[in-house]
């Protein structure tokens, strides 16, 4: 076989293919201009992958959004349902949900850091406004999108965050009334509500979206890619032509440079993803995990992370002005820090673009907007007191002094001289350290001084420890059968399925069928009850809440001890009462199991300083046979609120190992090629 | 990239090796996508098994379309003897009388396409463009056939079955009507959907 160096057919088929269509759509040009010969700064640092990062994240939220669009229902009766049918009942539709709620917040990670990068590093300079001004136009569209995107679960945090954001176009003086019912399509946020808010999270905003980052991009390429020297280097060109400091952005920077900082980023995504999707509450919030209900607010309305640094600036205007409300004002200074970043490019009179060659006072002002901007975050996660209103205050001055200042700050400081061609300098590891800790000194000193008055509410009742397992299945069955029977009658698990459960449980279906359906229902079915809503009511003055996702919305701990924490009180109309949960409307249903429980009050007639002891030789089980049954149902209970937590993480550790050694693989490919570069 | 020809061994090896296993990465990350599209487990349970009693279907006696399997309606026939005799006389007038092509599970592919003769389980839809037949179960000359010997008609576009849903020559369906997996719980009880006798 003597092979020549002629194609063979398949590859000369694919060169025909590509150079018809290149004779009538110009892609070879495209590929050249924007690929193989877009020639990038050769010195890009850490700070550079996370424009790549942020196309991949777009690229992520599009394909999961589009797939999730494919099993979730608009509407305000069946919507809760059907996030949870997609976490339940669809085949891997729990990965897609974790992907797309991961990548909101992984979203807004990496646009922070590109805009930090771009503020360090004076990216929106001349001749780059317009880049910096789409790129901005693409923050605004994906808060709004993150915004509409999160009132579509019709959890109890979707309705009552929309209720507390499309509130402030009421703010508005004059027409503020009319426009509110008008967004809202109705007197309160409802389903009208809710589908103009699907079609504009799934249609409308994506096209702007996308639209906006080929604008980014083609500005970008129009002018070139800045550096962290802020050199231009197309000052200095070779013969060819091409710039000096330049490398062809493919294969230099997407093969050899950003593949492997991709594949770092997919690693702490699926990190998350697989094994903390909740994120303790701040990727999804907990609250989110009740269905909205247009008559109870929760506790605590904090917006979700990305959200809280405005969220506390419009917190923080207490003060009527004018005759109108601080409400309106708080709006304003809200919307204000956004627009002002638009024009930051015209603020900047500095000659020099990097903050490696600009004075001490622009280093002075980038790290206090910085820390305001994270300690105004921190804030508007927790509920406000005098001291936080105050700090919180402080640091709006600071962001928007920042701004203000800066025409000024630019001007007066003396800048030094940028070099001529670019460096290969990275910032060395004790400085590093040292501003790492300095920005964490600053943001956490201010916020411990002010949380001091807070540290009381701490001492809440301690809970008691139980230990829940997925391998347990015994104890899981016996938890299940305690629910079925004591449970079952009053709270439905309205999102999950006997199959799934028996499968899951390692039970017979045709036991579960003949010893745990205990109506006319078949094995696939959900497990409803028939106890109407209406009547329920009458009986115990509110309806028994489903309880499929008790075990996400109150942790294990809580729920074993409020089981637990039930006593005999002939003053209330079901003859019980709960120290954890003063007054409840629950009877203990578990009370033939438990026996009789006295509490001893001391007198303060306050449920939560019972001193609880069990009447020895009543019921039907002894204490510890009691726990163990109340460890079980908990442990059932924990399981039912997510039935795919075991596989989740046993998936991610394969996920992980797989990524780890994709990376391995690439460093060294990029370290080999990397070579023809240096 | 025409020097650092020594290395050439080592690049297309790592290129090889990281091309390889990025290509399981997509493929892993597909599945997700792929799998997801599958009925999920809502629409398994409503496809589940369909018992149905046929205590009390007489002789020549049709039960259906209802309860379905699936969506799709279920005919089940109850077949006398004088049916049973009618039904092979004339094998001659049919596509496939011997039920060669796939459009019964094993144990249906006999001379009464049935487990059991006098009961006759069929999916309710015409193999051509899938309307549902019309029942004709009696011996008697119809319109559309002079020598009509009991079966089903489709009222779409004239296909016309035998009484073991057997299409006879000349239709505009080439093939068979479909019978679909199924078992008897015990003499009474049939179940739709599944292939295994679970009668004790």
């Amino acid at each position: 076989m003597s092979e020549t160096k002629k194609p063979g057919l398949l590859v000369g088929a694919l060169i025909g293919l590509r150079d018809w269509t290149d004779a009538r759509l110009p892609i070879m040009t495209a590929w050249k201009k924007h690929m193989s010969e877009y020639y990038a700064p050769s010195n890009f640092n850490f700070w550079y992958f996370f424009g790549v990062l942020s196309m991949v994240v777009l690229v992520i939220q599009l394909l999961s959004g589009i797939w999730l669009t494919m099993n979730y229902t608009a509407s305000a009766e069946a919507a809760f349902a059907s996030v949870e049918y997609i976490m339940r009942d669809v085949d891997y539709g729990w990965i897609l949900r974790y992907i797309h709620s991961t990548g909101a917040s992984a979203f807004f990670a990496v646009v922070y850091m590109h805009m930090f990068r771009g503020m360090m590093y004076g990216s929106y300079q001349k001749p780059r406004e317009l880049i910096w001004v789409f790129g901005m136009a693409i923050y605004l569209v994906l808060m709004m999108e993150g915004f509409l995107g999160y009132v579509l679960p019709w959890g109890q945090m979707s309705y009552w965050g929309a209720n507390v954001i499309v509130s402030l176009a009421g703010a508005i003086p004059v027409i503020g009334d009319d426009l509110l019912v008008w967004v809202r399509g109705d007197y309160l946020i409802s389903g009208a509500t809710l589908n103009r808010f699907f079609a504009l999270h799934v249609v409308a905003l994506p096209i702007v979206l996308i639209a906006l980052v080929v604008l980014h991009i083609l500005a970008l390429h129009e002018v070139g890619s800045n550096n962290p020297d802020g050199v231009d280097i197309k000052k200095h060109k070779g013969p060819d032509g091409v710039p000096l400091d330049g490398v062809p952005f493919h294969p230099y920077y997407t093969l050899y440079h950003d593949l492997g900082g991709i594949i770092l980023f997919l690693f702490v995504f699926c990190a998350i993803l697989f094994f903390a999707p909740e994120m303790g509450g701040y990727f999804l919030e907990i609250a989110n995990f009740q269905e909205a209900d247009s008559l109870k607010t929760p506790e605590h309305v904090p917006p979700v992370w990305y959200y809280t640094p405005f969220y506390s600036m419009l917190r923080a205007v207490t003060y009527p002005l004018f005759g109108i409300d601080a409400k309106f004002w708080g709006m304003l200074v809200m919307f204000g820090a956004i627009a002002i970043l638009f024009v930051l490019p015209w603020l900047d009179k500095s000659p020099v673009k990097s903050m490696r060659y600009k004075g001490t006072f622009s280093r002075i002002a980038l790290l206090s907007f910085v820390v305001a901007f994270l300690i105004l975050g921190v804030l508007g996660t927790q509920s406000v007191s005098p001291a936080k209103t105050l700090l919180a205050q402080m640091m709006t001055l600071v962001y928007f002094g920042y701004f203000f200042a800066m025409p000024w700050y630019t001007r007066a400081e003396a800048t030094s001289t940028p070099p001529e061609r670019v460096t290969g300098r990275f910032i060395s590891i004790p400085q590093l350290i040292g501003s790492l800790l300095l920005i964490a000194a600053l943001v956490v000193i201010p916020l411990m001084l002010t949380n001091t008055a807070h540290a009381s509410e701490a001492s809440n009742v301690a809970l008691d420890h139980v230990e829940t397992s997925f391998e347990d299945k015994a104890s899981l069955q016996r938890g299940w059968g305690t629910y079925m029977n004591y449970c079952a009658g009053c709270h439905e698990l309205g999102y999950a399925r006997y199959a799934r459960t028996a499968e899951d449980l390692e039970l017979d279906p045709q036991l579960v069928e003949a010893n745990m359906i205990f109506d006319d229902a078949s094995i696939g079915d959900l497990m409803t009850n028939a106890m109407s809503d209406d009547d329920s009511k009458v009986w115990f003055g509110a309806a028994p809440p489903d309880l499929t996702l008790i075990g996400r919305v109150r942790k294990p701990d809580w729920l074993y001890t409020y089981m637990r924490s039930f006593y005999n009180d002939p003053s209330r109309p079901l003859g019980a009462n709960n120290t954890l949960y003063a007054n409840v409307g629950m009877p203990n249903v578990l009370h033939g199991l438990q026996g009789d429980v006295i509490c001893d009050d001391h007198g303060t007639n306050d449920p939560t300083q019972c001193e609880l002891s069990h009447v020895e030789g009543t019921g039907s089980q002894t204490p510890a046979e009691f726990d163990q049954t109340v460890a079980d149902l908990v442990n059932f209970l924990y399981y039912i609120g997510e039935p795919v937590r075991a596989k989740r993480q046993s998936i991610g550790v394969w996920v992980l190992l797989f990524l780890g050694l994709l990376y391995i693989l690439v460093f060294f490919m990029s370290r080999e090629f990397s070579k023809d570069y240096h | 990239m025409t020097d650092n020809s020594a290395n050439v061994g080592r690049r297309r090896f790592l290129v090889g090796s990281t091309s390889a296993v990025g290509a399981v990465g997509v493929v892993g990350a597909a599945v997700p996508f792929v799998g997801s599209w599958n009925p999920s487990a809502k629409a398994r349970a409503a496809g589940a098994p369909v018992r149905i009693d046929i205590s009390r279907l007489n002789d020549g006696e049709m039960l259906g379309p209802i309860p379905a399997w699936r969506g799709r309606p279920i005919f089940v026939v109850k077949r006398s003897e004088a049916l049973l005799t009618a039904l092979n006389e004339d094998p001659g007038r049919l596509s496939d009388p011997d039920s060669q092509e796939p459009e019964q599970p094993d144990y249906a592919q006999n001379e009464f396409r049935a487990r059991r003769p006098d009961v006759m389980v069929l999916v309710g839809l015409c193999p051509h463009l899938f309307c549902s037949p019309t029942p004709h179960i009696e011996l008697k000359p119809q319109p559309f056939d002079e020598e009509w010997r009991g079966g089903f008609f489709c009222p779409c576009h004239g296909s016309r079955f035998d009484l073991a849903g057997r299409v006879y020559s000349g239709s505009p369906s080439s093939r068979n009507m479909e019978v679909p997996p199924y078992s008897f719980e015990d003499d009474n009880v049939l179940v739709i959907g599944i292939d295994e006798e679970t009668a004790a």
